[in-house]
């Protein structure tokens, strides 16, 4: 590839890697085919025939606030569990048989997953009779713990993409969680918070600029300064403001959910995507923005060229250090948005740590979505579902009692196996970490 | 070369400048000159805080409020503080206070006892307090609590307050400080159905699996705790009784964005005075008076007289129990509170009995 090539057709053949679709080796095809008919018949097996016979599986899709909603569903748990096993068995033939592409396969795994965790619902419900399950509701908590991931993850893969590794997420959540707390309160109008948290995250982020390129520190470090910085300094400043005078300065409320119209009426999908708050709603924009941005856009070339082969990129006359400035300082304010969410856009106050490590599965979200929106997109939702369904199986019970700190486990393991199995070896941009250093 | 010396150097002095607003926060808060009461003897007296901080609005706050109303009877008391940022600190911290001349160390929770245990044994001379835990240490006087008896109440009240026969319960993790809570609210709601014939249900916890549960593995994830709280309302709950110290504050937050559908029943503290932001929402809290239980043993540590074995606080003599109902008061039928008051003695008579494992001995 090359960097000069003033149009960007494919965006897929603008990378070094996967310019070629390599055909699935014999081996890795078999593997792949074991690894679907062993998920099969554990669905068929365990979640079908270690069901109670005869008990239904309810799956609620209706929300109390909406005012179209469709019916619940209702299932007979065992005959569900065995035939969404016996599709994966005939996926899992198919692909020993024939072997399904690359491109297939992606949806292979996708259906597999998908089955397999519905199946397990199944089993699941089928601990005490008569169990529903608010699928919606879930999917809607799914949301509401992705949003600061997604939007964290956002952050990450613009610093990455032009070079500078951002292991200062957590601190920039901090800060934007802090300060959108603090002026909202001040000011009292969240949207002004909103506007100052997202102004604090970039602040961060100018710092990790100003030392990654100018000073050309080594960047994990910095990193792991930057956010025990964010920790102490809104730490201090929690003691020394918000907590002897709470209703002055930490009392902010919170954006309420907003209904859109049309769209908010739809039975499910309102409830679950439109009748949320305007975060949530700037995160959709988000995810399309630095999705098209980055290949798509003049901007998003440079910025991977940048990140790519920085003196391939210097030569043609783009300007690498300002690129990566730019790019740095405008995800802090992505992240600082992300802070924001956690006290204004949920709870309605700031509290020491309130970000609770979320920078950091941001910043796996990132790696496990391969430097790309989408892909961290997906691994964000599949965390938050998996958080979701361990507080809901935690709730309903199931058949055979799963320990509590076991379940806990749920969201890290879940997040792993989709890694190992749908995502496989990502590569960072090439000059990821790479200071720039020009001569 | 030259640049870098300069960054690091620059990073360094951001690193000074950031502990030193760390331990200036701590003593600054840490130390309480205000109103000297009437002259005691002088005792440095020292406490080892959980996580969360001493302005969790829980456990932390209440027990450093008995070394402040200790303080104010006594003036000659010196006391101060030191937080636990996380359980890697807890021995430390503990070393920390002992080498810093503390006549006697507090440790406030449970997850200290076998750092407390340790440090009693290395320094026999000393004399150590600890909340939630019985040690056997012949140094260490253990503060205790049969919060079992409160939440019962608890309990009680949440199932003769439910509109939808569901009513819900979370902890911050699974340890017993924790669990005697939520097994007395299961007991209380048990004991209602069993009274009245109803079939009002618990969800998130069951005394009889104490393996299982819902826990938000956290005491200061706000976010969490509201999920959790929105999965039990999805799930059909209309009461929550959240144990898990800041983390429950999420609870709160739901309770608001659901507009009162959901209420909250608060514990440690009164939650009108602690999360008075919630209070619209709380029902009631349980409490369990931590403040109470310090205030004693550091004003009879002062006296030259450090007490030893354990104390238990119960209904009987006020060391757990409701607080008041505050918004609520119009709204808790006067029938339920009569039952109530019966509920309690009969607990305290020993005619109901309340069988949680948590429960101290």
């Amino acid at each position: 590839m090359s960097v000069t090539d003033k149009q960007p057709v494919d965006p897929e053949s603008s990378t070094v890697h996967e310019v070629v679709e390599v055909p699935v080796s014999r081996r890795r095809r078999i593997g792949t085919g074991i690894v679907l008919a062993v998920v099969g018949l554990f669905c068929v097996l365990a979640f079908g025939l270690g069901s109670h016979a005869g008990y239904d599986a309810t799956f609620g899709l209706s929300s109390l606030a909406a005012a179209h909603n469709l019916p619940d569903v209702v299932l007979p748990a065992r005959v569900t569990a065995i035939l969404l096993g016996a599709l994966v068995l005939v996926l899992a033939g198919w692909q020993l048989g024939r072997g399904f592409s690359r491109r297939q396969l992606r949806w292979v795994l996708g259906v597999t997953i998908f089955c397999f965790v519905m199946a397990f619902l199944c089993w699941a419900m089928t601990g005490t009779k008569g169990t529903t399950i608010d699928f919606l509701g879930l999917l809607q908590n799914t949301i509401f713990t992705a949003t600061p991931l997604i939007l964290g993850a956002l952050a990450g893969i613009m610093c990455e993409r032009s070079g500078v590794i951002n292991v200062a997420i957590e601190g920039q959540m901090l800060a934007g969680a802090f300060t959108g707390a603090l002026a909202a309160t001040v000011a009292s109008s969240l949207g002004v918070g909103m506007v100052a948290g997202m102004v604090a995250g970039s602040l961060m982020g100018a710092l990790l600029a100003v030392f990654a390129i100018r000073y050309v520190v080594n960047q994990v470090v910095l990193g792991v300064v930057l956010n025990v910085f964010a920790l102490g300094l809104t730490g201090f400043l929690y003691d020394a403001l918000m907590q002897p005078h709470a209703d002055t300065f930490n009392n902010p409320n919170f954006f309420g959910p907003k209904q859109l119209p049309l769209l908010g009426d739809i039975p499910f999908f309102g409830p679950l995507l439109f009748d949320a708050n305007v975060i949530v709603y700037l995160t959709y924009i988000l995810i399309i923005a630095v999705h098209v941005g980055l290949f798509h856009t003049r901007w998003g070339l440079r910025t991977r060229a940048v990140g790519e082969h920085p003196r391939a990129a210097d030569t043609v006359g783009i300007n690498v250090l300002r690129t990566r400035y730019v790019n740095v300082i405008a995800a802090g304010l992505i992240a600082g948005l992300a802070g924001a969410y956690l006290t204004i856009g949920t709870i309605g106050a700031f509290s020491k740590n309130i970000s609770s490590g979320k920078g950091f599965i941001a910043l796996a979200a990132v790696i496990f979505g391969r430097w790309r929106p989408l892909g961290a997109l997906g691994a964000a939702l599949l965390f938050g579902f998996a958080d979701a369904l361990q507080t809901v199986l935690s709730i309903v019970g199931t058949p055979v009692s799963i320990p509590s700190s076991f379940l806990a486990m749920l969201p890290y393991l879940a997040t792993l196996f989709a890694v190992a199995g749908l995502v496989g070896r990502g590569q960072a941009p090439a000059a990821d970490g790479v200071p720039y250093v020009k001569g | 070369m030259r640049k870098i010396v300069q960054a690091v150097a620059v990073t360094g002095i951001l690193a000074v400048a950031l502990s030193a607003c760390g331990s200036k926060s701590d003593s600054g808060t840490g130390t309480n000159n205000t109103n000297p009461g009437s002259g005691g003897k002088a005792l440095k007296a020292c406490m080892v805080l959980d996580v969360g901080g001493v302005d969790d609005r829980s456990f932390n706050q209440s027990s450093w409020k008995g070394m402040t109303d200790a303080k104010q009877a006594n003036s000659n008391l010196a006391i101060s503080y030191v937080a636990s940022a996380s359980q890697n600190d807890y021995t430390p911290n503990l070393n920390a206070e002992v080498a810093k001349g503390c006549q006697t160390t507090i440790a406030v929770g449970g997850l200290m006892t076998d750092a407390m245990i340790k440090i009693a044994k290395k320094n026999p001379t000393k004399k150590f307090g600890i909340i939630d835990s019985n040690t056997g240490q012949p140094n260490v006087y253990g503060m205790q609590f049969n919060t079992a008896q409160g939440a019962f109440l608890g309990g009680y009240l949440a199932a003769g307050m439910t509109k939808t026969g569901k009513v819900a319960t979370f902890g911050g993790v699974n340890i017993p400080p924790v669990t005697i809570y939520m097994d007395g609210f299961w007991e209380g709601v048990q004991y209602y159905n069993q009274q009245k014939n109803k079939n009002v249900q618990v969800l998130g916890w069951n005394e009889k699996n104490q393996k299982a549960g819902t826990f938000a593995n956290s005491f200061t994830d706000q976010n969490k705790g509201k999920s959790i709280s929105a999965a039990f309302a999805q799930q059909g709950a209309d009461i929550i009784f959240p144990v898990a110290g800041g983390t429950g504050l999420g609870a709160g937050a739901l309770a608001q964005s659901s507009g009162g559908k959901v209420n909250v029943m608060w514990v440690d503290t009164d939650g009108c005075v602690s999360a008075p932001q919630y209070c619209k929402y709380f029902i009631t809290s349980v409490v369990k008076n931590l403040a109470d239980a310090v205030n004693k043993y550091v004003t009879a540590a002062a006296s030259g007289a450090f007490p030893t074995g354990t104390s238990i606080g119960t209904l009987k003599n006020q060391g757990t129990g409701l607080a008041p109902f505050h918004e609520f008061a119009s709204k808790v039928p006067s029938s339920l509170q009569s039952e109530l008051t019966q509920v309690k003695a009969d607990i305290i008579s020993g005619k109901i009995k309340i069988t949680s494992p948590a429960q101290p001995k």
